[in-house]
């Protein structure tokens, strides 16, 4: 099990703190999913403060994503910087957030500038930290500042207290301090599930792809689990502020803690939603089994898994890392939800893995995960294939407090440039970075964590370490941004999307970054063929990212959206939508709400935040065209070898899509053509894309746009105007 | 020749529904097969052949990942 | 393990059982209320009569909060203050018998007290030991 805490060392860390600030409160009761109430906390002069949230900001923003997005944008100027005590983090869970009936309502959204990105980011976390924040009496945490010593926040929902105490003993690793934490502010055993942490580690001081964790308490595994905040450096952020913590306790969740306007409705839409997980999950996407690491099979089998840095979609040696392999290490047939009602399940966990590596080699623990971004960003991407490997790695990830995503695809960016000798030992410090090379990729997360060697840059992300190849070691720029998987500065999550133009636009045609979670179109783009023509892409890339973007305004979780389907969903128009499910999520937001919203108005809510969203990187600098400019490696072959894997299929398309004869071209030739052509469908995918989502051809909402959707703030037209 | 999804794919003899997913390498586990505009249930797929010049559609109603 | 045994043939419809059931549990005659359910709906094709739980204890390993458990008689029990009202174990039952009301927030189920068998005329349900 894990390391259990004595009594010694929590007087100890007790002993240790000093209060810095306390506040008193009387939670406001939540109404309707709401409590209309922002808590707004400054550790650079420890003001501690509460704010209105009005019906105009709720009508426009919702909840979630959208409620951080305003603060934030209230927050800062366009010179504002990542680490400027100006940029906040803003945690929201949503009117939604909350309930316990639907699987799938416990996310917490979380919103700030990015270290990596250098513009606002988004990232969606479950854990139990954002329905305590609601019930504890508040909508929003916003916290802004930046501390001189090592502090911790705690919330105490039941009583209305607030403290900032200095915390210089408590330990940074998230799997130790959840626990030190949780252990220091339960009264006993059983109120451990009142508790929740968010917290960081070692490895977000020194690199910018860092982590939040958010901590729920497993009764049946007896020990935290931690939920990931993974894109966009909010760990680095967290650490850099010097917060080591924020806890919250709250006692009393029930079922009708949300307070919603029709808690039976709620009710029937969650059992129907719990039978047809019963009944279907086993011969669907078995998420109750093995999470959604079945999708490490299927990726490989369609062609779509990255492999070697996204050089190749398939391995023969995946079998390794498949669920079959995954299903021996978790913990079966527990309901393993992140929140209460998630009968999903899909958060599994190892219990008593041995570490082999490391500071806690030898230690017993509980590893969360893995997941499919996990497996494949670690794994196959950095060409290893060892389920051990991935396990200790996703573990010490955690911890450390960094985003697997993009570690994966740093590391595998990196074993290509070691390859291409861009670097070699003697920068690497020793290692050897070759693909599959699992000790030096696991010695250099050490790495990391100390700051050492190496570890000094590899957690820069691949965007800074482009420039810092080219700028120290000469490499070819060119090359460098072929290859390297990242879009405004976020690294790719793990899908292949070479044969799929709406996909390339799905993942660059974002506004965080290349994150799937706003568009997953491969199936019904490449395999269906489905959306054959430009303006039949832009209207999946305008519907699906919209659709998406709604459950980061409610605090709900994606997957019981589509991983899980009615039995009658085949039969219906449009299957890849799932209609049922959407008409249950416009009932669920009216019977929490009160509210009388359609399928329409839903795909509008989110229409108002995406927009705001896209102005806000434009306030900063970003949000045009140049910046949704892809790595051409996610739109094509961009290597001899990438070419050969897959000759008879590329020489094909020269044959038919651009009436090329192949015939005695050198493979460079042949390369060289399938790039231009590429290029420039995805120009044109764009032009399609921005035109579908009211967009100038420079990737600006045009005014007319923004007045239609109720979104034409002056500072917000100001910004637009140069560009209409 | 059969078209599969509007594309055109090779017929071969002696072709079901459930060789040419095989064939395919269709694994993911919520397929929708409809052969010349019927539908086929998932019992069927081994049962249901698949004649020259037929037009197919196995659909992945997956907007998910 | 201590159950309600039922058998269906011999069931005339005359509701008692969930009379009582309602009356021992919610103190109130309301069917809406009762842990077993009988099925008279004279309209429809009948393939049930009573509904009622088996104590199978599927619910025990659906539930994430501990709130099911099996007592010492190996009567499937409900821990109120423990539940969170997230209605899985309705939604996992295999035999739909977990019921709700829109009064409760938490579910409710037979808990084989056999307070209903003595009063069924035609010995339709009984308790029995396994």
């Amino acid at each position: 099990m894990t390391q259990h805490i004595s009594p010694e060392r929590i007087q100890e860390i007790k002993a240790a703190r000093q209060v810095l600030k306390t506040y008193k409160y009387s939670p406001a009761a939540v109404d309707k999913g709401y409590t209309n109430k922002t808590l707004y906390i400054n550790i650079s002069d420890n003001t501690i403060a509460e704010k209105e949230i009005t019906e105009e900001i709720k009508d426009k923003f919702i909840g979630g994503k959208g409620f951080g997005l305003w603060y934030l944008w209230n927050a800062v100027n366009k010179d504002t910087k990542w680490n400027d005590p100006e940029n906040e983090i803003v945690i929201s869970p949503g009117p939604i957030g909350g309930i316990t009936q639907y699987p799938g309502a416990g996310k917490s959204l979380v919103v700030s500038l990015s270290p990596t990105t250098d513009s606002v980011v988004d990232s969606n976390v479950g854990g139990h930290f954002g329905p305590l924040l609601k019930f504890s009496g508040w909508d929003v945490l916003e916290l802004q500042g930046k501390s001189e010593e090592e502090i911790i926040i705690y919330i105490n929902g039941n009583e209305g207290a607030i403290s900032i105490e200095k915390a210089p003993l408590e330990e940074l690793n998230s799997h130790i301090l959840a626990e030190e934490l949780t252990a220091l502010y339960a009264d006993d055993e059983e109120d451990k599930r009142n508790i929740s942490v968010v917290s960081s580690g070692a490895a977000a001081e020194h690199a910018m792809i860092g982590l939040l964790n958010f901590s729920f308490y497993d009764k049946r595994r007896g020990g935290q689990r931690l939920k990931q905040a993974g894109r966009g450096g909010i760990g680095t952020v967290f650490r850099h502020k010097k917060v080591k913590a924020i806890v919250i306790k709250y006692k009393g969740v029930r079922g009708d803690s949300n307070h919603p306007a029709d808690l039976k409705k709620i009710q029937e839409l969650g059992v129907k939603l719990h039978k047809e997980i019963h009944d279907y999950d086993d011969i669907q996407t078995r998420k109750r089994q093995v999470g959604t690491a079945n999708l490490v099979e299927i990726m490989n089998d369609y062609d779509l898994l990255p492999v070697n840095n996204f050089k190749y979609g398939y391995n023969p040696e995946t079998w390794r890392i498949s669920s079959d392999i995954l299903k021996t290490y978790v913990t079966q047939n527990v309901p393993d939800g992140c929140w209460y009602g998630c009968s999903l399940a899909c958060a599994k966990a190892c219990d008593n893995f041995e570490l082999k590596t490391g500071p806690y080699k030898g230690h017993k623990v509980l590893v969360d995960g893995a997941e499919y971004e996990t497996v494949a960003g670690v794994g196959s991407c950095c060409g290893i294939f060892d389920m051990d490997y991935v396990f200790e790695c996703n573990f010490y990830c955690d911890t450390y407090g960094l985003d697997t995503i993009s570690w994966g695809t740093t590391v595998a960016f990196l074993m290509e440039c070691y390859e291409n000798d861009i670097i070699n030992k003697d920068i690497t410090g020793g290692l050897e970075l070759v693909f599959g090379n699992r000790d030096a990729a696991m010695e250099l997360l050490h790495q990391v964590a100390k700051g050492e060697g190496f570890g000094k840059y590899a957690g820069l992300g691949v965007k800074k370490l482009k420039k810092r190849f080219v700028a120290e070691y000469g490499a070819d720029k060119d090359f460098l941004e072929a290859i390297g998987m990242e879009c405004k500065g976020m690294e790719y999550s793990q899908y292949m999307s070479k044969e799929s133009l709406a996909q390339q636009g799905g993942y660059a045609l974002t506004n965080k970054g290349p994150q799937h979670d706003e568009a997953w179109v491969i199936f019904t783009d490449m395999v269906n063929n489905l959306i054959p023509t430009f303006e039949d892409k832009a209207e999946a890339l305008h519907y699906f990212p919209m659709f998406r973007t709604w459950f980061g305004l409610q605090g709900l979780c994606k997957l019981p959206w589509n991983d899980i389907e009615p039995a009658d969903n085949k039969q219906t128009d449009e299957p890849a939508k799932v209609p049922e499910h959407v008409q249950n999520y416009v009932e669920l937001y009216n019977s929490v709400t009160g509210k009388n919203i359609d399928k329409e108005e839903l795909i509008r809510q989110s229409e108002r935040v995406y927009n705001f969203q896209r102005v806000f990187a434009l306030k900063l600098g970003f949000g045009t065209r140049e910046f949704d400019k892809p790595p051409y490696r996610s739109l094509g072959p961009a290597t001899k070898e990438e070419y050969f894997s897959r000759q008879d299929r590329y020489d094909q398309q020269l044959k038919e899509k651009m009436g090329i004869d192949p015939e005695g071209k050198s493979v460079e030739e042949k390369i060289a053509l399938h790039r231009q052509y590429r290029e420039q469908q995805f120009e044109e995918l764009t032009d399609a894309v921005y035109k579908r989502r009211g967009w100038t051809k420079s990737g600006v909402p045009t005014i007319e746009h923004l007045q239609a959707l109720g979104m034409d703030y002056p500072e917000v037209i100001e910004l637009v105007k140069p560009y209409q | 020749m059969i078209q599969l999804n509007n594309r055109r794919e090779t017929y071969d003899e002696g072709m079901t529904v459930s060789s040419l997913i095989k064939k395919k390498r269709y694994t993911h586990p919520m397929l929708i097969v409809r052969v010349n505009g019927q539908f086929i249930e998932e019992e069927m797929y081994a049962e249901t052949p698949i004649n020259d010049g037929d037009d197919v559609k196995i659909i992945h109603p997956i907007a998910g990942g | 393990m201590k159950l309600l045994e039922k058998m269906e043939e011999r069931c005339i419809q005359c509701n008692a059982c969930e009379s009582v059931c309602s009356k021992a549990y919610f103190k109130t005659d309301d069917r809406t209320k009762s842990r077993i359910v009988i099925n008279d709906d004279a309209s429809a094709t009948r393939d049930w009569t009573i509904n009622v739980c088996n104590q199978c204890g599927e619910c025990i390993a659906a539930c994430s909060e501990e709130a099911i458990y099996r007592n010492k008689q190996g009567v499937v029990m409900i821990d109120a203050k423990k539940c969170v009202g997230c209605y899985v174990c309705v939604g996992f039952c295999p035999t739909l018998s977990m019921r709700t009301h829109d009064d409760e927030l938490v579910p409710f189920k037979c808990v084989a007290c056999g307070l209903c068998a003595k009063e069924c005329p035609t010995e339709a349900i009984y308790i029995e030991s396994k």
